[in-house]
C-alpha cells in the first residue's frame, strides 16, 4: 500500500515538473520566442541591457563599421527611428533601436557612430565574429536584425528597407 | 575570300580572349585560393613558421596571424606595404579578411593587388566565400582566442 502511494506521489511530482517546464518561455530567435538577453558595454563603458527597453518595440540591429551594407542601412534606420520613436503600438509605447556592433576596434566603432550621427543605443563586446550576442542570436552574416515586442518576444527577423516599415505599420494598425 | 576568313578568325580569337579576361577579373588566379582546411592543417603542423598569415580585415582571429587592419583604409594599406617590403619576394604569404562574402569585401582586392605590384611570387588568398565565422570559426579551426 505504501509502495503504491509512493509511486502515485512520484508520478504527480514528475507531471508537475513537466508542466512547470512547458510554461517557461522558449528563448530563441524565431517569431514567438523570447529574445535572448543582451548585456553589453556601450561606447562609454556602461553596461546596457536589452531588457531595459521592455515596453517598447525594439529593433535589435546587428551591424559593424566594416560592413558596408550595414553602414548603408543606418540612414534609413535613422528615418524610421525619428518617425516612430514616440508612436503607440499594440502592447508597446514607442520604437527603439538596440544596435549591437560586431566591431573589434573601439575607435572604429565609435568613429562610425559619430560619423553616421547615430543617436540610439549602441553596445558591443568588440569581439568581431566571436561576439557572444552574435552566438546567442546565431548570426551567420551581416546585416541582420530582430524585431521584438514590448514583452521581449520576437516578432520577425531580417527585415530591411520597406519591409521593416511595413511591419511597424502593421503592428501599429493592430491596436 | 581568304581575307574574309582571316578577319572572321581574328575577330573570334579577340572575342574569346576578351571573354576569358572578363570571366576572371579578380587580381588572384584560381590556383592562388587556399582552402581553409589546408591552412588549418598548416597552422597545426610545423610548416606554420614558413608562413606569413596576414589579416587585411577587421580583426586577426586566425591563430598566429598579423593584424594589419582593414586595408580599404589607405593608412592600413600603407602599413601592409611597410610589412611586405621587409619580406623576401618568394615568402609564402596568406592574406584573409572574412568580414563578408567575397563579392562585397572591400579589403581583399587592394591587398592582393599590392602583393602583385610588389612582385611577390608565393601569395595566396584564404578562400572564405561566406565569412570568417561560417568558413573558419564554425569549422573549429585554430583562432587566437
Amino acid at each position: 500500500m505504501h509502495k503504491l502511494f509512493f509511486a502515485g506521489f512520484l508520478l504527480i511530482a514528475v507531471a508537475a515538473t513537466a508542466s512547470a517546464q512547458s510554461s517557461k518561455p522558449v528563448h530563441g530567435t524565431k517569431p514567438g520566442n523570447a529574445a535572448p538577453e543582451i548585456r553589453l558595454p556601450g561606447p562609454k563603458g556602461d553596461t546596457i541591457s536589452l531588457s531595459s527597453k521592455k515596453g517598447k518595440i525594439v529593433l535589435i540591429d546587428f551591424w559593424a563599421s566594416w560592413c558596408a551594407p550595414c553602414v548603408g542601412e543606418q540612414p534609413e534606420l535613422a528615418v524610421l527611428y525619428r518617425k516612430y520613436r514616440h508612436t503607440a503600438f499594440k502592447g508597446a509605447m514607442g520604437f527603439e533601436i538596440f544596435g549591437v556592433s560586431l566591431d573589434s576596434k573601439k575607435a572604429e566603432w565609435v568613429n562610425a557612430i559619430n560619423k553616421l550621427g547615430i543617436t540610439w543605443t549602441q553596445v558591443s563586446d568588440l569581439k568581431f565574429w566571436n561576439s557572444g550576442a552574435a552566438k546567442s542570436y546565431q548570426i551567420e552574416s551581416l546585416p541582420y536584425n530582430v524585431l521584438i515586442n514590448g514583452n521581449g518576444t520576437v516578432i520577425a527577423t531580417d527585415l530591411h528597407g520597406t519591409d521593416l516599415e511595413k511591419m511597424l505599420l502593421k503592428i501599429k494598425s493592430a491596436k | 575570300m581568304k581575307k574574309i576568313g582571316f578577319l572572321i578568325a581574328a575577330i573570334a580569337i579577340a572575342f574569346s580572349l576578351t571573354t576569358a579576361a572578363q570571366s576572371n577579373p579578380e587580381p588572384w588566379k584560381p590556383e592562388q585560393l587556399l582552402a581553409p582546411k589546408q591552412l588549418a592543417d598548416l597552422i597545426k603542423s610545423n610548416a606554420k613558421d614558413k608562413l606569413l598569415i596576414i589579416s587585411v580585415g577587421p580583426a586577426a582571429l586566425i591563430k598566429g596571424s598579423v593584424d594589419i587592419g582593414a586595408v580599404h583604409d589607405q593608412v592600413n594599406l600603407s602599413k601592409l606595404k611597410t610589412l611586405l617590403l621587409k619580406e623576401k619576394k618568394d615568402r609564402e604569404i596568406v592574406i584573409y579578411c572574412g568580414c563578408c562574402p567575397f563579392e562585397h569585401c572591400p579589403n581583399i582586392r587592394p591587398a592582393f593587388k599590392l602583393l602583385n605590384e610588389l612582385r611577390f611570387t608565393n601569395q595566396k588568398l584564404l578562400n572564405l566565400p561566406r565569412n570568417l565565422k561560417a568558413d573558419w570559426i564554425d569549422q573549429g579551426y585554430p583562432t587566437n582566442n
